[in-house]
């Protein structure tokens, strides 16, 4: 045991000495983290705002410019000007003007003073579905808060008295910002990624250079290896982790809620594994090129797609449910909105806790083990 | 004693014939990097076509009735109807439900009060409560969405059918919103995302293979062996290049079919406008490899460099966030991301029928900073003689 | 052979930061002279033959190398002259046939001629039948001469050779030189560094750098006369490497230096000092085998060494062309 640990130390020490030596990846490693978080955190947003609307106003009456107004008061929809004709629309979206045309008919301002129904039209870029339904459940409400105060101008006020409404009560994240969603999310993301592109090369490098030959000339055995060379980048993850999840409380307000102890270790395991998977694409790859795009291929695009950062799993087909089962990160994004925004312990969390444990096991054998298929 | 060579302008043809077919058997002998480079893409594209779907529907909810009565469960069922919540259980007090909620069994919480059917008849307001998860906001904003939505619609034509039984000469004018679907009348979600996902795996291949390729020439010693004979470094570029921007166009081509075949996405302009706009794009991103091997000195930073740039383009492109929802200051920034000028482009291509007349702004845009980022890259290469 | 030398160094000089790796170096190589150049590890050889490619631009200074300026026209000096680096530089995982195409080509051959030509050199170089064969899977020995036929291809003019034999087998480095002597012999200039003293035995000319400089440069034999004056003795025997045989011999009048040799000692005298046989045996004062011995390049290297170390301001004295 004391043998093992010396080794695992001399090969971690040299493994260290090489990250040093490479100052300008040790920084991007640690930069990286942050930079991503602060672009995911502020880029993505699922309040799909700003919707560019333009006006083809067949009416020119006072009521029909305050359905314009109604429209673009608010948040959701932005004015990008007005069209003479409905037939425009397409030629519009074509040039990216707009993304949805309203047309207020000739005569909307005399029907709403008789009390007859009126139909206004939307054209919608349905090309991005879910903006185009966004803007339409929009444009719905928008139109029932019309005719109330079309009824209300009319001395009839039916909005007061409603019979019978809902009223809705948010729990742990009562603003409804996305990003206090996506935190979590990003920063499991980040870290597959980041941990997997560090490791991908670090065992594919020294077959390219010849220095693991070199290497198994030395008694040290092939688990020394692993876990040797994994150890100096598992430190630097920790930092990683740390410096995300304070910048994500500092900068995104992300409450600090639940038990520490689940947190570190749910990023401790998930740690493991994800630096598992990559030294295992480098060990298997033997080629830089190889492993590079390897790492890309099985980290970059599932942890983002199906881990539940973005996109929820619930609404994906079976094959995919299953395949998704096995990502990782979406385990870790578990344990990180879990204690984060519903602090919750190791009770409601010890399975996704399990399932990263198992992933970090599955990851270091199976490495250890092809590392000795290799060689023969 | 000099032996023949080719002379004039046939001189560089020779030596760029040269390159393509080195990088060719290069590529070509090593399967995984094939299979990384054609097979690879095309699985991921269909995928995760699968995989992306934003709509919100079926969002667990339990109920809690306390009601009890034929009213309250019609309430419940109708609202259940509409397909964005669907019970998957009921519990006997709002404490019950709580639990659940932190338990992460159901996102919503229905509760229907006591009385609600009393109430209802005596013409007294009633209030229906909906306690949600509000963990991913758009989830809990769509559920939270249909209930009002639906208990909206209740009341306001249960208001109409009281004033008309009191003043039955009045009439409420509904102003109705007649909506037309253009492009995408059934609200397909990959025909959306099936141009991003297409987009992002030319992107991240083409900019790692060449940054990578030709990273790696300099750290086994190669390019040294390259640089003490008369081949030009635009020649030596524009060799390296080539062969992948013909991998790039292949997987385009793949993606496109997988595309058209299995998710149904539309190719309503022209095929041409479309293989012009991919191949200027490409322009850059082989570019960027270029320019990503030309400054660093391994292959790791080189391949750092190309995820440096990869995933912020992938970020700032419009499809996970469109463009106009990002903050104000983060907008500006896409305008520098030739990933955005390229799907905006074949979107309008492929889903509105464009043509290259139609998106000026961005084919030029593929250009200038495809023309900008080689002629640096070539600069930077010849410049730096360590 | 025409008067004008295949290479004209000037003044060339290469800094690192504060760190001058090569340091005022001049000198001239006649045309198909084989011309050594050796130095310690980071003498800076390997830094003289890039900047001499125009791999590597020069901090001061110039050269002329194959009629043509360097700071002026590197790309036509690029076409006069093959270059094989010191670490394997082709493709591993391309064939020797591939790798070669692709040299040929980037020189602008092509067609019949590039075969014909690769044909030619896969000959020269006796490779034949290994065409298809993966370089990476080659052995040391044939590696070096898979560089060689690279370098080769277009027939340049000068050739630059640095360390083309390290780890290389003594009998593949014999074939190696023959080859290089019968590339010499058809007029080509080889630039040629190395560690190995016997191998520049083989050279015209060699010059030694010592951290930078270029404190000698002369044929092997010139060089000994002036670095290693004296006549040299071998003294075989029992016992000479314990108790007091170096400090008596050393005791000698005339003695410069006493350096073990295997089991024996190696002394050099000055050249009129008035020591025989005789006087070694009785110095000695014990039956010993005595054989005269010849100075070689090893000497001269130390001995170039030793007297830059001591007066690495004045070295210029000694050196130059
Ligand atoms: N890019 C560089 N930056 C800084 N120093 C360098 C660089 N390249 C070379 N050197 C230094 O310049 C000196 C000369 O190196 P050079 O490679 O020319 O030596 P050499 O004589 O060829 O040695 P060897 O026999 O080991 O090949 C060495 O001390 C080396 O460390
Ligand atoms: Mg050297």
């Amino acid at each position: 045991m004391w043998l093992f640990l010396t080794r695992v130390g001399a090969m971690a020490g040299k493994e260290t000495l090489h990250i040093r030596r490479d100052p300008l990846t040790l920084w991007l490693g640690l930069a990286l983290p942050l930079f991503l978080l602060i672009l995911f955190g502020f880029g993505i947003s699922f309040d799909l705002d700003h919707i560019p609307l333009a006006v083809v106003d067949q009416d020119n009456t006072t009521e029909s410019r305050e359905l314009r107004q109604l429209f673009t008061a608010g948040s959701e929809f932005v004015f990008a000007g007005a069209l003479d004709n409905p037939d425009d629309a397409l030629d519009a979206f074509a040039k990216s003007q707009a993304h949805a045309v309203l047309t207020i008919p000739e005569g909307y301002a005399a029907a709403l003073s008789r009390g007859e129904n009126v139909e206004v039209g939307l054209i919608l870029d349905a090309a991005d579905a879910n903006s185009a339904q966004q803007a339409l459940a929009r444009a719905d409400a928008f139109a029932q808060l019309a005719s109330a105060q079309a009824a209300q101008r009319r001395g009839l006020d039916i909005a007061g008295s409603m019979p019978v409404s809902a009223r809705t009560w948010t729990r742990y994240n009562p603003a409804g910002r996305s990003a206090l969603f996506l935190v979590p999310g990003v920063t499991a993301y980040v870290m597959a990624l980041v941990s997997v592109l560090l490791t991908a090369l670090a065992v594919s490098k020294e077959w390219e250079q010849g220095s693991m030959e070199q290497l198994f000339a030395t008694p040290v055995r092939r688990a020394e290896i692993v876990v040797g060379k994994l150890l100096p980048y598992l430190g630097m993850g920790i930092i990683q982790v740390l410096l995300v999840l304070v910048a994500g409380t500092w900068i995104f307000g992300l409450p600090t809620n639940g038990n520490g102890l689940v947190v570190a270790l749910g990023s401790l395991l998930f740690m493991v594994g994800m630096l598992g998977q990559g030294l295992l694409i480098s060990i298997v790859a033997r080629n830089q090129m190889v492993a590079s795009l390897t790492a890309v291929m099985t980290a970059m695009l599932p942890s983002m797609l199906l881990s539940g950062f973005m996109f929820p799993v619930e609404n994906m087909p079976l094959p995919l449910r299953t395949l998704s089962n096995m990502v990782p990160a979406r385990y870790y994004i578990q344990v990180l909105r879990g204690t984060l925004l519903k602090d919750n312990g190791f009770a409601e969390l010890a399975v996704p806790l399990m399932l990263l444990a198992a992933f970090a096991t599955l990851m270091m054998v199976v490495s250890t083990v092809m590392f000795k298929r290799k060689l023969a | 004693m000099s032996a023949v060579t080719a002379a004039g302008p046939f001189r560089w043809l020779v030596q760029l014939w040269a390159v393509v077919v080195k990088e060719v058997r290069q590529t070509v002998q090593d399967k995984r990097i094939m299979a990384l480079i054609v097979i690879a893409p095309f699985l991921q594209l269909v995928l995760l076509g699968f995989a992306i779907d934003l709509d919100v529907d079926q969002v667990p909810t339990i109920v809690v009735d306390m009601d009890r009565t034929p009213e309250s469960r019609h309430a419940v069922a109708a609202l259940m109807a509409d397909g964005s919540l669907t019970a998957v259980g009921t519990a006997g007090s709002p404490s019950d439900a709580d639990a659940a909620l932190d338990r992460g069994d159901a996102a919503v919480v229905l509760i229907v009060p006591e009385g609600y059917a009393r109430d209802l008849a005596r013409g007294e307001p009633t209030q229906v409560q909906v306690l949600l998860d509000g963990t991913d906001p758009t989830r809990s904003g769509i559920a939270g969405g249909a209930a009002v939505r639906y208990f909206g619609e209740q009341g306001f034509s249960l208001a109409k059918q009281r004033l008309a039984a009191v003043a039955p000469d009045v009439q409420i004018s509904a102003i109705d919103v007649r909506s037309r679907l253009a492009y995408n009348p059934s609200l397909s979600t990959p025909i959306y995302m099936v141009p991003g996902i297409a987009g992002m795996l030319l992107l991240i291949i083409t900019t790692i293979v060449t940054a990578m390729g030709l990273s790696r020439e300099r750290e086994v010693g190669t390019l040294e062996q390259i640089r003490v004979t008369p081949l030009p470094t635009a020649v030596l570029m524009l060799g390296k290049v080539l062969p992948f921007v013909a991998v790039g166009l292949f997987d385009v081509t793949l993606a496109l079919t997988a595309g058209v075949y299995i998710f149904d996405v539309p190719i309503r302009g022209s095929m041409l406008d479309f293989y012009i706009v991919t191949s200027l794009f490409l322009l850059t991103t082989v570019g960027v490899g270029l320019f990503l091997a030309a400054v660093s000195k391994t292959q790791q930073q080189a391949f750092v460099g190309a995820f440096l740039f990869i995933l912020p383009a992938i970020l700032l492109s419009g499809t996970m966030t469109p463009i106009h929802a990002m903050p104000d200051w983060m907008q500006p920034m896409t305008l520098l991301n030739p990933l955005r000028f390229y799907l905006e482009a074949i979107r309008a291509i492929l889903l509105k029928g464009a043509s290259l007349s139609d998106v000026p702004v961005q084919t030029a845009a593929l250009l200038v900073y495809g023309l900008l980022i080689l002629g640096f890259a070539s600069l930077l290469f010849r410049k730096r003689l360590d | 052979m025409s008067a004008s030398p295949a290479i004209v160094v000037d003044k060339l000089t290469r800094r690192y930061g504060d760190f001058t790796a090569v340091n005022d170096v001049s000198f001239q190589v006649e045309k198909g002279e084989i011309f050594g150049y050796l130095g310690a590890n980071g003498a800076g050889k390997t830094t003289t033959i890039r900047m001499l490619c125009g791999l590597l631009s020069p901090s001061e200074g110039d050269a002329i190398v194959a009629g043509h300026q360097l700071s002026k026209n590197p790309e036509r000096i690029k076409r006069a002259i093959g270059y094989m680096s010191q670490k394997f530089s082709l493709y591993t995982e391309l064939t020797l046939k591939a790798n070669l195409e692709f040299f040929g080509g980037a020189y602008g051959l092509w067609g019949k001629a590039l075969r014909r030509r690769i044909a030619e050199v896969v000959e020269l170089v006796d490779l034949q039948g290994r065409e298809n064969v993966v370089t990476g899977d080659l052995p040391g020995g044939m590696r070096q001469r898979v560089a060689l036929a690279g370098a080769i291809l277009h027939s340049p003019d000068i050739l630059f050779l640095d360390e083309p034999t390290a780890g290389v087998d003594p009998l593949a480095r014999r074939r190696f030189w023959t080859l290089i002597r019968s590339l010499a012999e058809s007029g080509t200039t080889i630039f040629v560094t190395t560690h190995y003293m016997d191998e520049a035995e083989y050279c015209a000319r060699v010059g030694l750098m010592v951290a930078g400089r270029l404190p000698a440069l002369d044929t092997p034999d010139g060089l000994k006369k002036h670095f290693v004056p004296g006549r040299l003795w071998v003294v075989r025997g029992p016992d000479l490497l314990t108790g007091d045989a170096a400090a008596r011999l050393s005791a000698l009048p005339g003695a410069i230096d006493v350096q073990t040799m295997g089991a024996g000692l190696r002394l050099r005298v000055q050249h009129d000092a008035p020591i025989t046989e005789q006087t070694l045996q009785q110095a000695l004062a014990r039956p010993v085998e005595i054989d005269q011995d010849e100075a070689n390049l090893e000497d001269v290297f130390l001995a170039v060494v030793d007297a830059d170390s001591q007066q690495a301001g004045t070295a210029k004295a000694f050196g130059g062309s």
